[in-house]
């Protein structure tokens, strides 16, 4: 007699039965046909590549953004990338990367008024008096004196007035003007101070006599002036 | 998406021994199994490739390879085969004391296995060869979990007879 667990035994035996393996391949490769290799018409639409697609796409939008004027849609996208500059830039060279973004947005309104883009002329103004109050204000905190902030505010002032002729509108508020004033008011007052307790020549005590004229008329920025050319070497 | 050849490879692998051996014990031929289990998974492919879901390959596979071999026995009914053939060929590359001895043993059980009726040869295989469970045996043949278990019971009773007997 044959127990249960002997007979079960036995049948598992039968799992030695198995197909030959070289009938097991031929018939595999029969079935599924010759491996074509599959067409990939866009190798490039990967999942691996997503992040590197998206990368150049915002790199030639950012580029392509460079040109834009107020009231483009990419207009804000060029102000993101300035606003990420800005971050990277010390506390002591901010003051003149905010003087020439100033710049820049007087340069798009006054590109803005010759398209005679009327209706994105007062998104333009508005960057304008922004940026250019942004200026006014780090302008008065500024303890440096430093000749290129000095000169790209005189051409900031310069582009802003340009810009009042030929729109006719005020752009800049009285408040700026005077805070652009004492801007310069500050810088001469320093500068005139610590010429005088230098030797001079005989040519540079004039010079630095006008100054002073100047500065006592409250002409402080044609005082500046006097004064950056003494400070150059001679 | 996964590539569907891929995937059908795998399953191919995964059960081509299993379903050649099931339809070997019931058509005890090498070459008929051989051309049954290849007509299994050439129509279980074709259903995969024109993009089917199949649930559960092995129950499909095992459902195809049933029918198949239903249809090979009504064929057969119609026309008479003269067969001389040595049904059992075990691995060829075995010695052949290896070989006498294994022939012996399995020879004495497949036999009896074969002699068996369908239901009983299926729940065999299913349960002590592919170790499949209970539960799923009685979902692929329809049937309650107690019932299977029942045929399951009788099933190796009458395998046990055919044996002694044998």
């Amino acid at each position: 007699m044959m127990t249960e667990n002997e007979l079960i035994g036995k049948i598992r035996k039968l799992r030695q039965i198995k197909p030959k393996k070289d009938w097991v391949l031929l018939t595999k490769s029969q079935i599924l046909g010759e491996e074509t290799p599959q067409f990939e018409l866009f190798p490039f639409f990967k999942p691996v590549y997503a992040g590197l697609l998206f990368l150049l796409l915002l790199v030639g939008l950012v580029e392509l953004s460079q040109g834009a004027l107020p009231g483009n849609p990419l207009y804000s996208l060029k102000r993101i990338t300035e606003k990420v500059q800005t971050v990277f830039v010390s506390q002591e060279e901010r003051p003149n990367l905010n003087l020439e973004l100033a710049n820049k947005r007087i340069e798009e309104l006054n590109q803005i008024a010759q398209q005679n883009e009327v209706k994105k002329l007062a998104p333009a103004i508005k960057e304008v008096q922004a940026s250019v109050s942004e200026v006014a204000k780090n302008l008065v905190t500024l303890k440096k004196v430093d000749k290129e902030t000095v000169e790209k505010t005189k051409e900031l002032e310069k582009n802003i007035e340009i810009g009042e002729k030929t729109l006719a509108t005020q752009i800049s508020s009285e408040e700026t003007k005077e805070s652009f004033n004492s801007f310069y008011k500050n810088q001469a007052e320093y500068l005139i101070s610590d010429l005088e307790k230098r030797t001079l020549t005989e040519d540079q005590m004039k010079i630095l006599e006008e100054a002073k004229k100047d500065f006592e008329a409250g002409n402080y920025s044609d005082a500046l002036e006097k004064i950056f050319i003494l400070s150059q070497p001679q | 998406m996964k590539n569907p050849r891929k995937i059908f490879s795998q399953i191919y692998d995964r059960y081509i021994d299993k379903i050649y051996r099931f339809i070997f014990f019931k058509v005890n031929s090498q070459p008929i199994a051989e051309d049954l289990t290849s007509e299994t998974f050439l129509k279980t492919w074709e259903t995969f490739k024109n993009g089917n879901k199949i649930e559960n390959p092995q129950a499909f596979l095992y459902k195809t390879a049933r029918n198949l071999v239903i249809d090979f026995y009504r064929e057969k009914g119609k026309v008479q085969i003269v067969s001389d053939e040595n049904p059992f060929i075990p691995d060829p590359s075995q010695n052949l004391e290896e070989k006498a001895i294994l022939r012996s043993d399995l020879d004495q059980i497949r036999q009896a296995l074969t002699n068996l009726k369908d239901d009983y040869q299926n729940v065999i295989i299913w349960h002590y060869l592919d170790d499949l469970p209970i539960s799923e045996i009685s979902h692929m043949l329809d049937r309650t979990e107690e019932a299977t278990r029942v045929l399951l019971h009788r099933a190796l009773n009458a395998l046990k007879n055919e044996v002694e007997e044998g």
